[in-house]
């Protein structure tokens, strides 16, 4: 199948730091595939790898099972979208489309009607003779997108390539892009540092720190089961707080100690004891009066509520000390929160998560099963 | 309303406020800085204005004005630029050096600066450093040098015609160099990436992609190269052979110990026109090349962009 990458145990070093530091993925064909992480995560320099911009220190990269290894990048068969869009500023339109075709020799008929239909795919007919320093932000990143495209790529790779627009511009070309990928069905990698975006979009994203990956796996779980704290704190606010663990119970959660305060927690690592963190998103906390009682319910005090329109970001000081955020849904409800009111905070036991972060970087057990089959490495390439 | 409050409404300013206060001029630019800028500029041109009139200057004198004449361009029939063998010895012999340099110094430069912008390993460094010298070292040392080298170490080429046209070559890929070398960093690495991500080999990518925005950066640097060999009087001087290799601004200066007549200043107003001709040149070919790219401050600004 056309536009499968498998990345093998991939280090890359710039004198004695270490970019990437052993990473291993697999992004079948067909995926929407993004790599998140602050900068300097590693996450470009691995793209760069892949497109053939740099040589990896160790490792290797497989592109539909053939070793890129010694393949110079006019040759591979992956095309980029560059964060700077890269267009040649002494050509229009048509004639950087054009460029990637013309390199490969195709006929003249051929080459006018694909550049055509690149350009129809991208909503810019009509823009062929105009020089790319005469176009918007949002249209020189279409002619960038289409100049890509129109070879028919089996990857196609994109960094960060709407970090220069606006909101409501990302936030169409966002929706574009996914309908695009859908639409042309070749494997996109994607890497941004927006978590926001890399949600939207992505069939599986991998969450990258300090040239490791934290984790693989579609946005729901990314963003709803985290593995490790970075995880946990990078997608959306984490309500991170430290816990006393103290094994399962008989109901198959776990027994935690928060200052003075026992809960239960059904997520994670539910069987470790002594120090722990715990985790919960801000839109399961759920804030009762102050006279509830019940399983999971801490008191504390409203320090700060924040209207932010279609819900209220509420900040509340627990009893222990911990600062927690819960997010309420503007329903219309009469319930308005001040500074200083008594609440309590209600932690479902199924949205509370346990984290136990042993410092070594999760698998992608995807990337690892098909190559620890396959024990010598591929004879091809 | 009393008078009192009325009068001290209406403050009193002295001359001397108003005075600095028009020329420091709060709201706008300071007036002084066009002044100063106008004042240098005028102490700097207008001896070479002066030196201009005299070439029209109707009798022998270099000093006294008797009237408008064109006899030292070609009216006079032994000492005008036109007649005057020596002089237009002098004139061809600068423009041939020029011509000479140009024509090598700036292909050299170019792939010198490729080379070095693009060297990523141990001699990057040193090499970028050497690069400099010639621009840093005083003229005088290097037309002593060029001198011993010439008649030292490469006697097969004797001081001669030739041995200018190295001289000058030596001393301008520097500044081709120092040029391009500014104008590839601004550019970076993308649009070659891009290419080759395209699919063209590094050949193409350097013709196709890198040369048409190098185009600008090349031509300014053979307008400059042109400026600063027809100017150098150093290097020329001192590897010069005698009557056949003296140029222009050797002619004008041993000139100066003889009996100086305005053929000097006409031939030194040729010489302005023919570099400020080559100056323009340049600019209008980086405008016409550079209509995409937009820089603050005009000229300067985009001569600023060189990093020189």
């Amino acid at each position: 199948m056309a536009g499968e990458i498998d990345i093998i145990e991939l280090v890359k070093r710039f004198g004695d730091v270490a970019a990437v530091d052993g990473i291993d993925l697999h992004m079948p064909s067909g995926e929407f595939f993004s790599m998140l992480g602050p900068s300097g995560c590693g996450k470009t320099t691995t793209l760069r790898m892949i497109a053939g911009f740099e040589q990896p220190t160790e490792g290797r990269i497989l592109l539909d099972g053939d070793d890129m290894q010694f393949t110079p990048p006019h040759k591979r068969n992956v095309n980029t979208v560059f964060q700077s869009y890269a267009l040649f500023p002494h050509l229009s339109v048509s004639d950087n489309v054009a460029f990637g075709l013309r390199r490969q020799k195709t006929p003249k008929n051929e080459l006018r009607t694909r550049v055509a239909e690149a350009l129809e795919l991208v909503q810019l007919t009509g823009f062929e003779k105009r020089k790319p320093a005469q176009m918007s932000g949002g249209q020189q990143q279409r002619v960038a997108l289409a100049r890509a495209l129109v070879l028919k790529p089996a990857v196609l790779l994109l960094d960060e390539p709407l970090g220069a627009l606006d909101a409501k511009l990302r936030k169409q070309l966002q929706v574009e892009l996914k309908a695009l990928q859908q639409q042309v069905g070749i494997t996109f990698v994607y890497v941004t540092h927006d978590q926001e975006e890399a949600l939207t979009m992505s069939d599986r994203i991998a969450v990258m720190s300090n040239g490791k990956v934290e984790q693989v796996g579609p946005p729901q779980e990314v963003y709803e089961e985290p593995k490790t704290t970075f995880v946990a704190d990078f997608l959306g606010v984490s309500n991170l707080m430290d816990a006393e663990a103290q094994g399962r119970d008989g109901e198959g959660h776990s027994r935690i100690k928060v200052g003075d305060f026992e809960l239960a927690a059904a997520q994670g690592d539910v069987d470790a004891r002594g120090a722990t963190r715990i985790t919960i998103r801000p839109e399961r906390l759920r804030l009762e009066d102050q006279n509830t009682d019940g399983r999971n319910r801490v008191p504390g005090m409203v320090e700060r509520p924040v209207y932010l329109g279609n819900s209220v970001q509420v900040i509340v000081r627990l009893a222990n000390g911990d600062r927690v955020q819960a997010l309420v849904q503007n329903d219309g409800s009469e319930v308005s929160y001040k500074q200083g009111d008594p609440v309590k905070v209600y932690m479902p036991v199924e949205a509370l998560r346990v984290l136990t972060d042993t410092g070594t970087a999760p698998v992608d057990e995807d990337a690892i099963a098909p190559h620890r089959a396959a024990a010598a490495p591929a004879a091809t390439g | 309303m009393t008078t009192a409050t009325a009068a001290a409404a209406k403050p009193e300013f002295t001359l001397w406020q108003r005075l600095s206060g028009w020329v420091m001029n709060p709201w706008g630019r300071p007036r002084f800085l066009p002044l100063i800028t106008w004042l240098y500029m005028a102490w700097s041109i207008i001896p070479v204005l002066i030196a201009i009139q005299f070439s029209f200057n109707d009798s022998r004198s270099r000093t006294v004005w008797a009237g408008f004449s064109t006899r030292w361009y070609w009216g006079d029939p032994n000492d005008s630029v036109w007649h005057n063998t020596q002089l237009r010895d002098a004139l061809y012999q600068s423009l041939k050096l020029a011509a000479a340099d140009v024509v090598v110094a700036v292909p050299l430069g170019v792939l010198l600066a490729l080379g070095l912008a693009r060297w990523r390993g141990h001699g990057s460094g040193p090499s970028n450093f050497l690069m400099l010298f010639p621009l840093v070292t005083p003229e005088i040392v290097m037309g002593v040098s060029l001198f011993l080298v010439f008649t030292h170490i490469f006697t097969f080429i004797h001081p001669s015609t030739t041995a200018q046209i190295l001289g000058h070559i030596t001393f301008s890929v520097s500044f081709v160099v120092v040029i391009v070398r500014g104008r590839l960093f601004s550019i970076g690495r993308q649009y070659e990436e891009a290419a080759a991500d395209l699919g063209a080999t590094p050949a193409q990518a350097l013709r196709l992609v890198l040369f048409p925005l190098l185009v600008p950066a090349i031509v300014a640097s053979a307008a400059i190269t042109f400026a600063i060999s027809i100017d150098d009087f150093v290097i020329s001087q001192y590897l010069s052979c005698g009557a056949s290799c003296t140029t222009v601004p050797i002619f004008i200066y041993s000139s100066t110990r003889a009996a100086p007549l305005p053929n000097t200043n006409a031939i030194a107003s040729i010489m302005v026109v023919f570099t400020l001709v080559a100056v323009g040149l340049g600019y209008l070919f980086y405008r016409i090349f550079t209509r995409g790219e937009s820089r603050e401050g005009g000229m300067t600004g985009e001569m600023a962009g060189f990093e020189l």
